[in-house]
This record gives C-alpha cells, structure tokens and sequence, in this order.
C-alpha cells in the first residue's frame, strides 16, 4: 500500500512573512501542519551584553533597538528600572509627555501589526493604508524628538526635551482622525468576508494555554485573560486615566485582530485625556551626569505593545549596570507558535504568525 | 449576503483612487525635515569647540574619534575631528554632552552610499571647507 511520508519544509529566515529573519521548520503531511519549529538567533545582537560596558545614560539607545517599531515603550521601561534601582524622581509633566508617547507609539505598532497582517492575506493594499497612517505618527515622533523609529526620546529621569505646542497640535489632529481612519479600516478589513473566513475560528489559543505559555499582552487578552500591567501596576500615570482594557472571547486569529483595533480606540482615549490634563513644570527631574545607583537590582515591566516588557538590572555600584536582563514578550509568545499551527493548513500558519505579531529585534534581543 | 463586506471596501479603495495623493513626487519634490531632525553629518563650529572631547566620551559606540592639540598657551585645540557614521546611532547623546553649542546636525537623510570610506570624515575638514567656500 501506498505511503505518505511527512515533509519538512524551511520558511525563512529569507521569507516575505516572517517578518524578519525568524526560521520556521514546518513538518507537513500533505498540506496540513504536524509541527512547527521557530528557529531564533538570526537577528541576535548581544545587547544584554553591551549594555554591560556602557553607562546606564549610553544604555538607552540600545532599547530602542530591541521591538523597534516600539521603541518609546522600550525606553520606558529601562528608564524605569534605572529609576527604580536609583531613586530618582519623575516630575508629572514628564509622565503626561512620557504617556503620550508610548501610546501613539502602541497605535503605530498596532499599524505594523495591521499591515503586514492583511499583507500576509494576500492584500497589499491594507498594507499600504496602515502605513499611510503610521506616518502621521512618525512625523509627530519626527517633531518631538528628532526620529521617526529609534527615537531614545525617554530618559533617565523624565524626556529629552520638552514637547512643542506643534507636537500637542497635530497629536490631537491625530486623535481626531483615529475615528474616520478606523471606520475605514474597519469597512476595508473588517468587514471583509475572505479576512474574516481565514481568520475566524482557525488557530485557537484556549486561556489555559495562554497562560501556560506565558503569553501577555494583546494576545493573552484575545483568550479572555484581562492581563494589562498599565492596569495591574498602575504605573507612571495610568492610574488616573480612564480607560478600558479590550478582551477577547475565542482566543482565535479574529479575536486577536480585533483586541487591537479596539486598543488603538483605548490609546486614543488615553492621549486625549492627558492632551487634556497636560501640567506645566519640568520636563526632566535631577539626574547627576554621572549616574552611579546605589548596589543592589531591580525589575521593573511595562506594559509593552506586544505584551509584559521587563528589564532586571543589577548594580555593583559603578556607573555601568553589572547584569542587564530583559523579558522579552516576543520571545515567549512565539512558543505559542508550534501549538496554533498544529492542525492547520500551509496557508493558516503565516496568518497564526502574523496574529502573535512577534518582532525579530526583540525576538533575539 | 455574502460579498457586501468586498464591495464596500472597494468603495473605499475607488474613492481613494480618485482622491488626494498622499505621497510626494521623490526626489524632485522632498519634505522639509524638523527643528530636532538627527541624521546626516555633524557641522562642527571649531570657533566654539572647546576641545573638551566630552562628545567623544558620551559616544555609546565610539564613532567620534579626536586629536586634540595644545598650543603655546595650553590652550586646546580641534585638529581632527573624525565621524565614523558606520557606527553611528544617531542617539544625540554628542550634541547633549556639549556645553558649548558647537555641534548640530546637517540634516541631510540622503546618506546611502556605494563605498565605506564614504561613512568616515572629518568635521574639521569641512568646516575649513565651508569657510573657503563662503570666502
């Protein structure tokens, strides 16, 4: 009698869908999914380890590096640690500016996210929307800082430099658009029958698996989870914002699509409530030019936008961090990956990649 | 009925389509870029370089590298200020550790070149450049 045998077939790191230099070794039988492998390391760049012969002031750049189409919530959150482990204090301003930032910085990823998602599909065209959209946050990223991506716009001790009334302007000709944008994206993507056919129901994460993966962000909430650290920890500022953490109920592909749109609508909300509230006063607190924090560590995590962003440093009381770790939540949702393509088609697992929306930069760190 | 949710995001492709263009027309036509724009090479102003070197010392990659001179007088002296932008980052940390205003950036984004000697120059170089050229 005939046989059929299983077939290992390598997608990437040279693939339009992976996002980057991420390996898959996808075991097939015929067209359906036995077992998928990631294969990490491509993009690796030792920073842990540079970070180790820089000053705490030289290690900022470097988070940006890390999820790079989020790189205000990755300075955010080193800046905190270093905070953390030397007491340094924040004035408000800073925090409402700091805020803004990561939160326009969450709806540009949310972009990224959309974008390749619906490129993945096989829709060019939805790509070329989010990206028309993202610009319009680059440029006020442009504005304030001076960059469009790698903006180490977030220090030690509050931002770089104070936001110009231009910035506060054309953010809230943003917010103001978040409306009209979504309802277009929601007529063009949404609504659309093949997007919601590939997506509905296919590579399901039950809560139970999510949280035995370690999974956060929006892709821990699609599975029911309401696990937010800007709820939970109430950090920096957001203890007094209003707003609503989005939660799914299938844990399916649609359901993470559909958390960040809603989050972007949330982000949205937030900045218009601190463009509202935005106090007068310092933009940076004291910070000595040579900072040495006291010996000891500290884990401070944010609530990044693909999920739980941590930063452990150790201090041996020098001016450089002694051990720098960082929680990396691409890393750990990508474990995820060989469990939603079990069972699947060729097809489904670009878009189950896509819907993890795990970034390289931080991916290999 | 199946297929609605198509036609009205080809409403929303068509009405584009003969809307606004979003783009500009690159690279006869270019965006101006902003106050706080960080890219292109360093213009050094040796007039007000005090020959600190602290540029060098906030370097996170060590792409500056300096000669100082001393003259007669102990005074310092820029000869050579070499820029390796290969291993640049365009963090600002130079430009935020000067206490003298002497460094801004030239803000061209038009870097990309064929060769590495292209990515190493020399501010000092160029300054001296300028200056003949405005003479």
């Amino acid at each position: 009698m005939a046989q059929t045998e299983k077939f290992v077939l390598n997608m990437g790191p040279q693939h339009p869908s992976t996002h980057g230099v991420l390996q898959v070794q996808v075991e097939l039988d015929g067209e359906n999914i036995v077992g998928a492998k990631p294969v990490m390391g491509y993009l690796h760049r030792g920073i842990e380890k540079l970070m180790e012969s820089r000053t705490y002031q030289q290690c900022v750049p470097f988070t940006d590096r890390l999820d790079y189409v989020s790189a205000m919530n990755n300075n955010l959150g080193f800046c905190m640690a270093v905070e953390k482990l030397a007491g340094i204090e924040v004035p408000e301003r800073a925090w409402y500016i700091r805020t803004i930032c990561c939160e326009l910085n969450r709806i540009a990823s949310h972009h990224v996210f959309i974008g390749s998602l619906t490129n993945d599909l096989g829709s060019a065209t939805g790509m070329i929307y989010a990206f028309r959209d993202r610009e319009k946050i680059l440029d006020l990223f442009n504005i304030i800082c001076g960059a469009r991506m790698t903006c180490h716009y977030i220090r030690i001790g509050g931002v770089a430099a104070d936001a110009q009334d231009e910035f506060f302007q054309k953010t809230e000709e943003f917010i103001n658009y978040v409306p009209e944008m979504l309802d277009e994206y929601n007529r063009l993507f949404t609504g659309n029958e093949i997007f919601q056919r590939r997506m509905q129901g296919t590579s399901i994460i039950s809560r139970e698996d999510a949280l035995r993966f370690g999974m956060s962000g929006p892709n821990i909430r699609a599975s029911g989870l309401s696990y937010d650290i800007r709820k939970l920890d109430k950090y920096g500022i957001y203890g007094k914002l209003d707003f609503e953490v989005p939660i799914g109920e299938n844990g399916d592909n649609w359901d993470r699509y559909l958390i960040r749109i809603r989050e972007i609508e949330e982000s949205a909300r937030i900045i218009r409530q601190c463009l509202d509230n935005m106090p007068g006063g310092a933009f940076k607190g004291k910070v000595p030019k040579v900072l040495k924090p006291p010996k000891g560590d500290a884990y401070q995590r944010v609530e990044n936008t693909r999920g739980e962003l941590g930063f452990y440093i150790v201090s041996d009381g020098t001016a450089k961090p002694y051990r720098v770790h960082i929680r990396r939540p691409s890393f750990i949702n990508l474990q995820a990956l060989d469990h939603m393509c079990r069972g699947m088609v060729l097809a489904d697992s670009v878009t189950a990649f896509a819907t993890i929306d795990p970034l390289m930069g931080e991916v290999d760190c | 009925m199946w297929g609605k949710g198509l036609v009205a995001g080809l409403r929303v492709t068509w009405r584009h389509f003969f809307g606004k263009k979003e783009t500009v027309y690159y690279p006869e036509e270019k965006l101006p870029m902003t106050e706080r724009f960080r890219g292109g090479h360093l213009v050094l102003d040796v007039e007000k370089c005090k020959a600190c070197t602290l540029c060098a010392i906030n370097c996170p990659n060590e792409a500056l590298k300096l000669r100082v001179e001393v003259d007669e007088d102990k005074k310092r002296h820029i000869a050579a200020y070499v820029h390796d932008i290969g291993r640049c980052m365009y963090c600002d940390l130079c430009l935020e550790g000067c206490n003298f205003g002497a460094l801004k950036w030239d803000k061209n984004y038009e870097g990309a070149s064929y060769f590495k000697e292209d990515f190493i120059y020399d501010a000092v170089e160029e300054a001296k450049n300028r200056r003949n050229e405005d003479e």
